[in-house]
């Protein structure tokens, strides 16, 4: 009986492993330590610790940062950029601007591929695409046999406006495949069919230069499952949501860039699902940083504006997530003008925070957490032993002295400008959006969500917190939900009212034959294959423009548009009926649906409390109160409590504040419910 | 040392309170900012070119945007300032104001700037406002930029403060009047629109704070963020040396006054009281439109001061921290009413940034940085014939190019321009779409940057051809055709500006680094190079490493790397990288220029002309060797301007020659 499903998802300290029953409806979690110079031994230790036979597994689907961790460390096979006449420095050009706009020291990081390594044909296509100079044969030949000479593994071919015509680059790919036969060919407009070359140039490059390498990786790991008895396809993790095969990652293995960073929120999307919210802000808490995640009319936010390092644009869609510098590790600091300040600073694994003992002198959140008995001295269940003292110490010292404040007072103070940082941070996500974060439910999650996810909730006005069971493994959960799904893309630029309709079907209907295509590569049997229509429209003469919903038949366009302006009036606050809305791309997602867990509820256990695992002196809103803190596993569904409480388990510890009710629900997640002041957003 | 005097104001907030608020400053102004990325219609609002703020009652301004250009930076206080004084208690809920003057502390005539009152009740309590580039303003040519404009009657449109919209009702007729005196109304008006709508979101953020906190607290936090400005940059005087430092840079030339450099002064004074500049001395106001108003040189002064802090979060307590005297009226860097000032941004305000970043180089030398190329602007306006309208084009394009290099490291290479790093180049593709250009090449230029011990960052090369245009014309706004581009301590400069017309035909023009309205053709191909960065430190202490490697890369030539840094380098297979360096040639290269370089630095002008003209020696050598000033199209030399290049040059780079 093939009846098991597992998750594994590679973070940066653990590799977790989630593991869901079938025949059961229960599902397991582990941990084992990442092992970032060889991925696939976690992945592997994850399948022994968890105890997985190979041969009962239904579905693995896997998030790795092999191909994240290869943009950051740049260590990539011997690559090259083939590009038009006059045109080599695109990548390295950029757009010119800086990430830091005033420090003069701060520079953008380099191109992936060298200047030494990129080449130049003659050939040129106009705007339009049409042929302006035909593509130099004997000159693509000879550079095939320069390359070759070079010892070139991987090849990016990028022309100019190739997106309007790509016979150039397909006759130079032909050319090289027959010079240099051993090597990886990706040429722009297949992996990115858009205008702007240095987007669609980038994007091609980092396929390249990740091409050799990711597969392997997958193929070598397909196989090590393969052996072991998995006898289904191994389903990858990408940016935009969804997962690919192997067979797909060899085309595409760009977006595997950002596998890991989609899972968080793809679980956060469905604890949302589960608990009837539409509308979700995921609080992502780690060591160092916070990811924050918007779900929208049940939907996460989607982005095409995405980078690994500033400057280096992949421009697929990717999961909207965004990254701040506020985590446990973060560090209070007074700073030149003697205002408190928080992050983004970390005191990072080394030293860490001064409570762990290692060197670390300042505070940071989590020794405010300790000393304020938020969170208990015992770590892990007993694995890892916080020194309150020592916070103690470093608060009092570098926050408490210099302000005038109780030592209890100064940490409170660090944790509000920790909360205020993430709520900012989430307002900045939700209002550009033109959405109000109060009709929001937030989910806190990771290492130390839970900590604070009450009272960011609470700075944000919103209501409703859901922790969902196991904080610190929430991602590898994401992994295990996601379908197989494909982003398509292609130019066309017309007023929408003067379209023709008919041209406009027949590129969709191409789309979705290319999607079906790609699905079918994939194994997806027709009948699970669905594919939907987007489109990307603008007022004319704007710059940006907002992707909607597209039907099919003859007033989809129609629909289209209208949907178009309230959506503009939406997030921007005005429309504009009078002008010409102008079409820009056409989007196809092809899904291909994979079967989920069925997760069951659990029956209630009853309303009747524990008895607390022990009581603590917390500091809420500045007095010291006394406090019962639960074992998050004697915690039944139905059981309910009230604030002031601290919910401790393995991988996190819940703070119940005052006033706030909390209550297991039949999914086991702990949903508090925050009295309403009715004047925060 | 004395003692800084710190801002007098009591702190009444606590310190939570403060810095939620603080941020929630910083939020409010980016929401907005991030809200006309969005909806813009201007490509070159769209391209990074605004700024958002909110100011308080008095219309100081309490955050500016964390995104904004860096031109705008200290302007938009004195405009929210001009709106009050103009309307004083005629303010009312859901007005909006717009503004562009620059004889009120405006930049240039296309930033218009939205401004709109924050009421809690009958009261006041701040300003928000976005300020954005317009594609055009009007004026005598397309995209507004007129080289020869003297007076700003022939710029485009002025907007002395006016409102648009009243008691929230839009003021279609005032809308009408001033984006019908644009080249493109209707994108205009669309940028009317959406640069108000996105003050809006700043007012909400705002009025939801005043809920939270009371309105007694938002106020007091107004305040005590400029105030925490102020104490932040006088605590960091703390630690540095007290003093006075001096140095002058140049505008090319006023056409008034034929040929010669036009100086700009600056002197810096730490006096453990705060910063202060004196810019007295400097020229009267040029005969182009290369002048810089009140407010865009307090905002070089800002901008160029902030480089050297750049946590420091940027209001009016910067700005009274840093105090200049900038002279009287009728100068180059305060023009005054009526003086053309379009092209303050290439003309005073890059002299003032960098002459300040040289400043500051020997106040922090660990945060030293030679000059940076030239802000450039290509504007050609006229009639797209691929279209059978023959419909109206404007293409207006701006490069990266080379930064200075540094104390430990070269110089930032293909850069946007220190009067805005987030300014952004347009991509190729979307310019040859709605422009009849096909460009020839947009790459890096080799031998660009500026030798030094550590390098100058290298430039760019772009080139194009014009293919289906008629009554079209070329303008461009740029400067450093003569002031080239300068290097520090022992450092060399770069490569002039200017564009050349059909190059390397028989129909070759040199145009210059400024010009206004030449016609151009079908079939006319153009190309100009944007400076690289000056090179710092001598460029015979270049270690041949690194020399090597810029070879490989062709960021410099093997001729070049022997020229500039005596280094010998023999090709042996440039197939698979295979240099090498002849160490012997290499030392006996670096002896001779070592004992010869300060005899070419006062080589005959004339006769250097000469072999510049008869082919023998290119660009380089004239400038790097001989620090001499040509017309680089005829080779005539400029004798003023070479006097002036050569003292400069002198003090930068031959003094630290050991």
């Amino acid at each position: 009986m093939s009846d098991l499903r597992v998750a594994v998802d590679v973070g940066g300290t653990f590799t977790d492993v989630c593991i869901f029953d079938d025949s059961t409806k229960e599902m397991r979690v582990t941990k084992v330590p990442s092992t970032p110079s060889n991925p696939m031994e976690a992945v592997l230790n994850g399948v022994a610790r968890g105890n997985i036979d190979l041969s009962k597994v239904q579905l693995f689907s896997h998030g790795t940062t092999v191909a994240t961790n290869a943009l950051i460390t740049r260590r990539f096979p011997k690559a090259a950029l083939v590009t038009t006449k006059g045109f080599r420095d695109v990548i390295e050009i950029r757009d010119g601007t800086k990430d830091d706009l005033w420090d003069a020291y701060s520079d953008v990081s380099g191109p992936y591929i060298r200047r030494r390594d990129r080449f130049e044909v003659t050939e040129r296509v106009d705007y339009a695409g049409r042929l302006v100079t035909a593509l130099d044969e004997a000159e693509a030949r000879e550079l095939g046999r320069l390359l070759r000479k070079r010892g070139v593994a991987t090849v990016a071919v990028c022309f100019l406006n190739s997106h309007a015509n790509m016979a150039n680059e397909l006759r130079m790919r032909e050319i090289l495949e027959e010079e240099l036969p051993e090597a990886t060919i990706s040429t722009s407009a297949e992996i990115l069919p858009e205008i702007f070359e240095h987007d669609r140039f980038n994007t091609a490059v980092a396929n390249a230069v990740l091409g050799p390498l990711v597969a392997e990786y997958v193929e070598h790991l397909d196989r090590q499952l393969t052996d072991g008895g998995y006898h289904n396809d191994l389903l990858l993790l990408h940016s935009g949501g969804g997962s690919m095969t192997p067979a797909m990652v060899k085309r595409y293995p760009v977006r595997l860039a950002a596998s890991g960073i989609a899972a968080g929120a793809i679980a956060a999307k469905h604890v949302a699902q589960q608990c009837g919210y539409d509308n979700a802000v995921g609080l992502d808490m780690g060591g160092t940083s916070t990811d924050i995640s918007l779900i929208q009319d049940g939907e996460l936010r989607v982005t095409k504006e995405w980078e690994v390092e500033y400057g280096h644009p992949i421009v697929f869609p990717s999961i909207e997530v965004l990254t701040i510098g506020a985590g446990g590790g973060s560090l209070a600091h007074i700073d030149i003008a003697g205002s408190l300040r928080n992050g983004p600073q970390s005191a990072g694994a080394t030293p860490g925070p001064a409570c762990y003992n290692m060197g670390g002198k300042e505070p940071t959140n989590t020794d405010a957490n300790l000393y304020l008995n938020r969170l208990g001295e015992s770590l892990a269940d007993g694995a890892m032993t916080l020194d309150r003292g020592l916070a103690e110490e470093a608060i009092q010292r570098s926050t408490g002295a210099p302000l005038n404040l109780e030592t209890a007072e100064a940490a409170q103070a660090i944790l509000k400008v920790a909360n205020a940082n993430m709520a900012d941070a989430v307002r900045l996500v939700s209002i550009r959006r033109g959405l109000d974060p109060r009709d929001f439910a937030l989910l806190a999650f990771g290492g130390a969500g839970a900590l604070h996810g009450a009272e960011v909730a609470k700075e944000l006005g919103i209501p409703s917190v859901v922790v969902p069971p196991s904080p610190g493994v929430t991602s590898a959960l994401g992994c295990l939900l996601v379908d197989i799904q494909h982003d398509l893309s292609g130019m066309y630029t017309s007023v929408a009212a003067e379209a023709d309709l008919d041209d406009l079907e027949r590129r969709f209907q191409k789309m979705e034959s290319d999607g079906a295509e790609r699905l079918r590569h994939e194994g997806v049997d027709d009948a699970d294959a669905q594919l939907e229509r987007g489109i990307s429209m603008r007022y004319q003469g704007q710059w940006r423009s907002l992707q909607v919903p597209m039907g099919s038949g003859a007033d989809a366009l129609q629909q289209a548009v209208e949907t178009f302006h309230e959506e503009h009036e939406r997030q921007f606050a005005f429309r504009q009926d009078s002008q010409p809305v102008e079409i820009y791309q056409l989007h196809l997602r092809a899904l291909g649906k994979t079967p989920k867990p069925a997760f069951v509820p659990a029956p209630s256990a009853g309303t009747t409390l524990p008895e607390p695992a022990a009581y603590r002196e917390v500091y809420f809103d500045g007095s010291w109160t006394r406090t019962p803190i639960y074992r998050r596993e004697e915690l039944q569904p139905g059981m309910e409590l009230q604030g002031p409480a601290i919910i401790e388990q393995l991988d996190a510890t819940t703070v119940v504040p005052a006033e706030t009710d909390a209550r297991i629900d039949e999914w086991r997640n702990i949903r508090m419910t925050l009295p309403q002041t009715g004047d925060a957003a | 040392m004395t003692t800084a005097t710190l801002p007098a104001t009591e702190r009444t907030l606590d310190p939570v309170t403060f810095e939620v608020l603080k941020n929630a400053f910083a939020t409010s102004v980016d929401l907005m900012s991030e809200q006309i990325l969005r909806t813009c219609y201007s490509f070159v609002i769209y391209s990074r070119d605004f700024s958002s703020a909110l100011c308080d009652a008095q219309g100081n301004t309490v955050m500016q945007g964390s995104g904004d250009i860096a031109v705008h930076v200290g302007t938009l206080h004195f405009q929210c300032k001009a709106v009050l004084e103009e309307f004083g208690e005629d303010i009312n809920p859901g007005d909006v104001f717009a503004i562009n003057d620059p004889y009120r502390g405006g930049t240039h005539l296309n930033d218009v700037s939205f401004i709109r009152p924050i009421f809690v009740g009958e009261e006041i309590i701040g300003f928000a406002q976005n300020k954005g580039h317009w594609a055009d303003i009007g004026g005598n040519v397309p995209g507004s930029f007129d080289v020869n404009a003297t007076e700003h009657f022939s710029e485009g449109l002025r907007i002395t403060p006016v409102r648009v919209w009243h008691h929230g009702k839009f003021l279609h007729d005032v809308a009408q009047l001033l984006v019908s005196n644009t080249r493109a109304p209707a994108q205009a008006l669309g940028d009317l629109q959406a640069q108000s709508e996105a003050t809006a979101v700043c007012e909400r953020e705002v009025l939801r704070l005043v809920g939270k906190y009371s309105k007694d607290t938002v106020v007091a936090a107004m305040q005590e963020t400029q105030d925490y400005v102020e104490r932040s940059v006088l605590n960091s005087l703390k630690g540095l040396p007290q003093g006075q430092w001096e140095t002058v840079d140049y505008i090319d030339f006023d056409p008034a006054h034929g040929e010669g450099l036009v100086p700009i002064r600056i002197k810096l004074t730490l006096d453990g009281d705060g910063i202060h500049y004196d810019l007295t001395g400097s020229a009267p106001a040029v005969e182009t439109f290369l002048n810089s108003g009140y407010g865009t040189t307090h905002s070089a002064i800002y901008a160029g001061t902030k480089t050297f802090f750049p946590d420091v979060p940027l209001n009016s307590g910067f700005y009274a921290a840093v105090t200049a005297d900038i002279g009287q009226e009728g100068t180059v860097v305060n023009a005054g009413w009526p003086h053309a000032v379009t092209g303050f941004c290439s003309g005073p305000y890059e002299k003032v940034m960098n002459g300040i970043f040289e400043l500051w180089s020997q106040v922090m030398p660990e945060r030293a940085m030679a000059c940076a190329f030239n802000l450039e602007y290509l504007l050609i306006g006229g009639h797209d014939s691929r279209t059978a309208a023959g419909q109206y084009f404007m293409w207006y394009d701006w490069m990266a190019g080379g930064w200075g290099g540094r104390q430990t490291k070269d110089g930032s290479s293909a850069t946007s321009p220190v009067f805005g790093t987030g300014l952004a180049v347009q991509p190729v593709e979307g310019q040859e779409r709605l422009n009849p250009v096909l460009t020839s090449r947009h790459e890096i230029s080799t031998d660009s940057g500026g030798p030094g011990r550590f390098r100058g960052g290298c430039g760019v090369e772009k080139g194009g051809i014009l293919t289906d245009a008629t009554k079209t014309v070329m303008s461009y706004c740029c400067d450093r055709g003569r002031s080239v581009t300068w290097g520090i301590e022992g450092g060399l400069p770069s490569v002039p500006h200017g564009v050349w017309l059909n190059k390397g035909t028989e129909d070759e023009r040199y145009l210059g680094a400024t010009f206004s309205n030449v016609t151009v053709r079908s079939g006319d191909a153009f190309t100009r190079p944007s400076a690289g960065g000056g090179g710092f430190g001598d460029p015979l202490e270049r270690t041949i490493d690194e020399v090597l490697e810029d070879v490989i890369d062709q960021y410099v030539s093997v001729e070049r790397a022997e020229r500039d840094y005596g280094v010998v380098i023999t090709v042996i297979d440039p197939e698979v990288d295979d240099y090498q360096v002849d160490y012997e040639a290499t030392h006996a290269a670096r002896e001779h220029i070592r004992a010869n370089r300060a005899g070419w630095l006062k080589e005959d002008p004339a006769a250097v002309a000469h072999r510049y003209q008869s082919g023998e020696i290119t660009v380089h050598d004239v400038l790097r060797r001989h620090g001499v000033i040509l017309d680089w199209g005829t080779g005539e030399l400029l004798q003023q301007s070479t006097e002036q290049y050569r003292e400069s040059m002198q003090r930068r780079s031959a003094a630290h020659w050991e």
